[in-house]
């Protein structure tokens, strides 16, 4: 059932054995894993069903360096669904090389191996709904996917690799009714944790404390306790849950908020093919999701060259500079500002628009205007009025021109941070400051990972592979995008003890019995690939272990339900 | 298996024999050897070498002809839901005089209306009721009415019966999930697909008229572990190859059910009215769009237990059902032969 906290008696105590802080993929799937368990569960979720600024205000936070990170209540979501309700839906698993420690990668290596996490990738990949659990081109769909540059076969890449799209899935809108329905689930919304209160020992949560921004407060307790918050507010509660364990809970070696990872991505170089065949679009495999082919660096490059995981992505050029003469690019660029934040971002280009800008761009919207017809139809069609959204922006460029996306890991860096400032949010809970910081490892990754495949394009022959002028300086490439929105890895990391991670392989927090954290706070490395799927995998993986760990049920509230809520 | 041994096979009045499931069960029944079907329809269909008589089961007269020397009858009338009420009327009062030992009536998951959850024979109807429901709960109450008087009947309850001849769960929704008009819908397709094969039908409605404990009982006849509609809709229409298969928004899915359907059954009362043979479309009925959407699970515990009834796989269903439909659409319109029933 879902009911409204605000409906919830002042200073009343729920308790119940399993309580999730958070409704977003990773608490919204481990309520689904529990719901057939036995186990009463309560889902405390900040927002409500719709977005609502009050409380994603709550969000709002400082940043060291703004052209290096976003504001911190951009491309996140504080409401039911949480940030899958305005995610891209790009399903990646993590690589088996992503779990290895990596002599020439400080702080890598994951407690767990890689089978334990991969054996819940097929039932994640069916949550997100993107699909069988296939990323190879070869079988992906029967017959196999076209190739993306017809006798292109790198040696340092593998682009039998793909990536695949969920609709994209808003959990909440999709697995609402399913927990609706559920007897032994209960969410409710509008419920505010501000703090997580240890025993006097520190070895366990006794209670959270719940606020509502209507002046409502009430505590849950529970067995087992879970933060799914996500990988900035995870920090924050813990960091801020200070009067017991005086650094924060879990903070006993200064690890908590530390080593903060994104992706370094952006777009990069000009990619001249010759005659070849190219596709650099989506196929479509009969489950019906879309497909894309990439050019992933393989394992070996990776270990041959001391480089972090690396994928590229065949692209159109870049929208910003009206050079590519395609009236399709120019009609987003000048529709730029009816995109939203998260996804306008990258189409600001490196300063403001000038008029010259401006008008060329008319001109290609009036030299090709059935170019952009056609797109804006095929948008509308696919994109706009369809369940299962195209997923991006793909034009075939003019001319046999494109350039590169990259999506690269960021290494796992101590100084990289994200620790409380001075300010508080309304419930008086301190504000984060994001201090984002990338390493040179980084940005050698890009760079190499460029200059070897420039390489094997200039040996294969089909064409050519340059950097534009101003892009000499990759450096400057990797920063312009910074921080790559959205995904918030490593603030909370795992690890073999308390002494290298926040939390055990369980996702259990050091030192204290009953807390657990999920989402991509705890991934100690950040791998090539979007970070949703593997939340939501290793949600199912934690969900099994709760229910392994559950003791003989308790009672879910000390009052009799009917007395302190009436309904949603 | 019979209980007991006959030296003269039982004759078992198969009324609706031209039905898909009257069709069906009439050739199943040819098989056994304790069993003799009489085929009886409306006007008389010759099936190869079984015995038909036509008879309109609303005709009182007619009804007792037709049961004359009859041991066993199997209720499969369909039909417009006043007709399927007096059809059984007429045939149990036909029955209180002719002897008849022993009658299988086919009700339907319909008499739960809109109930949810595990299911089983006890659960009262949740209300509202389809007007289909309605008429199959009260041939229920008319048959057990018969058994107070001293008849014997078993009753079963299948859930959405599909497979080969089965327009409504398989040549129907093969026609849609191909026209792209069905496909993945989403949280509109994750209620339970309560799906019972024909021949597993067949099969339970055989044992009935064979095994006593079957007598004065009602059975849920569908699969133990349903899929959700969206499982049953996708695997089909991989099977049939209509893919890439489209997820469908519940705006689209709104749209057929509120609009389309509505529209497409004035249409249809159009075309007969003007006596044009115009093959309509088929339309997503909001009732359709509701059953897709309803968490109600048939607990088949009882029948399992009482019959020791099997199920046939998923995947052997689909892959009958795919062949039947595949058959249809080349032309072959003469009738499939029984499948082999995976053990």
């Amino acid at each position: 059932m879902i009911g409204d906290a605000r409906r919830i008696v002042r200073d009343t105590v729920l308790t119940a054995e399993i309580c999730v802080i958070g409704g977003g993929a990773a608490g919204i799937t481990l309520a689904l894993a529990l719901r057939n368990s036995g186990l009463r569960v309560l889902l405390l979720e900040s927002g409500g069903l719709q977005e609502h600024a009050p409380t994603q205000a709550l969000y709002e936070g400082e940043v060291e360096d703004e052209l290096l990170h976003s504001p911190t209540d951009k491309y996140r979501q504080r409401r039911f669904g949480g940030s899958t309700t305005i995610w891209g839906g790009r399903c990646v698993p993590f690589d088996p090389i992503d779990f290895d420690a990596r002599p020439w990668i400080p702080n890598s290596g994951w407690p767990i191996a890689y089978d334990t996490v991969a054996r819940w990738y097929p039932a994640a990949n069916e949550l997100v709904e993107a699909g069988a659990f296939d990323y190879d081109a070869r079988t992906a769909r029967n017959g196999g996917m076209q190739p993306m540059i017809e006798g292109f076969a790198p040696q340092e890449f593998d682009v039998d690799r793909i990536e695949r799209f969920s609709c994209p899935t808003d959990f909440a809108g999709r697995y609402r009714h399913r927990l609706e329905r559920a007897e032994s689930i209960r969410v409710l919304l509008h419920a505010n944790v501000t703090k997580l209160q240890a025993a006097r020992d520190g070895g366990r949560i006794s209670h959270a404390e719940v606020r509502t921004l209507d002046g409502g407060q009430f505590r849950v307790q529970a067995d087992q306790f879970v933060v799914a918050t996500g990988g900035l507010e995870t920090p924050r509660l813990l960091l801020a849950s200070n009067d017991v364990h005086a650094d924060g809970i879990g903070n006993a070696h200064d690890l908590l908020g530390r080593t903060y990872m994104c992706h370094v991505a952006g777009t990069l170089g000009t990619l001249r093919l010759n005659d070849a065949k190219v596709w650099h679009g989506y196929d479509r495999a009969e489950d019906g999701t879309y497909c894309r082919r990439r050019i992933a660096l393989t394992e070996e490059a990776q270990h041959a060259h001391g480089l972090g995981n690396l994928v590229f992505r065949l692209h159109h050029p870049r929208i910003p500079d009206p050079a590519h003469r395609t009236g399709a690019l120019s009609a987003i660029y000048l529709a730029k500002h009816l995109i939203s934040y998260e996804y306008g971002k990258r189409l600001t280009g490196d300063g403001p628009t000038n008029a010259r800008t401006w008008l060329r761009h008319v001109g290609n919207l009036v030299t090709d205007p059935f170019g952009a017809a056609d797109f804006l139809t095929h948008w509308v069609r696919h994109r706009t009025l369809a369940a299962r959204k195209f997923p991006s922006v793909i034009i075939r460029p003019r001319a046999n021109l494109f350039s590169l996306d990259f999506h690269g890991e960021q290494v796992p860096l101590p100084e990289s941070r994200v620790h409380l400032a001075a300010a508080t949010d309304p419930f008086g809970m301190p504000r984060i400051r994001v201090d984002w910081r990338y390493s040179p490892l980084d940005v050698r990754t890009v760079a190499t990972g460029f200059a070897l495949l420039r390489q094997e394009v200039a040996e294969s022959g089909i064409g050519s592979l340059s950097l534009d002028p101003h892009e000499a300086d990759i450096e400057a490439m990797v920063r312009r995008d910074g921080a790559y929105g959205g995904h918030h890895i490593g603030t909370a990391r795992m690890g073999d003890s308390e002494a290298t991670g926040v939390v055990d392989g369980n996702g259990r927090v050091f030192g204290v019995n009953n807390l657990f954290l999920a989402g991509s706070a705890i991934f100690p490395t950040s791998s090539q690939a979007n970070p949703t799927l593997t939340i939501v995998a290793l949600a199912l993986r934690l969900a099994a272990h709760l229910q392994s760990r559950a003791t003989t049920p308790v009672d879910l509230t000390t009052r009799p339900a009917t007395l302190v809520e009436s309904g949603a | 298996m019979p209980d007991t041994v006959q030296f003269a096979p039982a004759r078992v009045l198969v009324v609706g024999a031209t039905g898909f499931i009257g069709h069906r069960l009439v050739q199943a029944l040819a098989r056994e050897p304790s069993l003799l079907p009489v085929a009886a329809s409306r006007r008389a269909v010759p099936i190869a070498g079984i015995e038909a008589v036509a008879c309109d089961a609303t005709d009182p007269a007619a009804m007792t002809r037709a049961l004359a020397g009859i041991d066993l009858a199997v209720n499969c009338v369909a039909g417009n839901d006043a007709a399927m009420v007096t059809a059984t009327r007429v045939l149990c009062d036909a029955a209180r005089r002719s002897g008849l030992r022993r009658l299988v009536h086919l009700s339907s998951m319909a008499v739960y209306g809109d109930a949810t959850g595990l299911v089983d024979e006890r659960t009262p109807a949740t209300p509202p009721l389809s007007g289909y429901g309605a008429a199959k709960q009260e041939t229920e109450r008319l048959v057990r009415e018969w058994e107070q008087d001293g008849g014997r009947a078993a009753i079963l309850r299948p859930g959405c019966v599909y497979g080969p001849g089965s327009e409504q769960w398989t040549g129907r929704i093969a026609r849609l999930l191909r026209a792209g008009r069905l496909g993945d819908l989403g949280p509109d397709g994750d209620g339970v697909c309560n799906l019972t094969f024909i021949d597993d039908l067949v099969a339970a409605i055989i044992t009935c008229l064979t095994r006593d404990e079957a007598v004065g009982e009602t059975f849920n006849i569908a699969m133990a572990d349903p899929p959700d509609w969206n499982a049953y809709l996708v695997r089909f229409a991989r099977a049939l190859g209509a893919t890439p298969i489209n997820r469908l928004s519940g705006r689209q899915l709104r749209l057929e059910s509120k609009l389309a359907a509505p529209a497409l059954k004035l249409a249809a009362i159009g075309t007969r009215v003007a006596r044009l043979s115009v093959r309509m479309p088929d339309a997503i009925t909001p009732s359709l769009a509701g059953l897709m959407r309803q968490d109600i699970r048939l607990d088949v515990n009882k029948a399992a237990h009482l019959l020791g009834l099997g199920e046939t796989s998923l995947d052997w269903g689909i892959a009958a059902s795919v062949r039947w439909v595949d058959g249809k659409r080349g032309g072959n319109t003469a009738d499939t032969l029984m499948e082999t029933r995976a053990s």
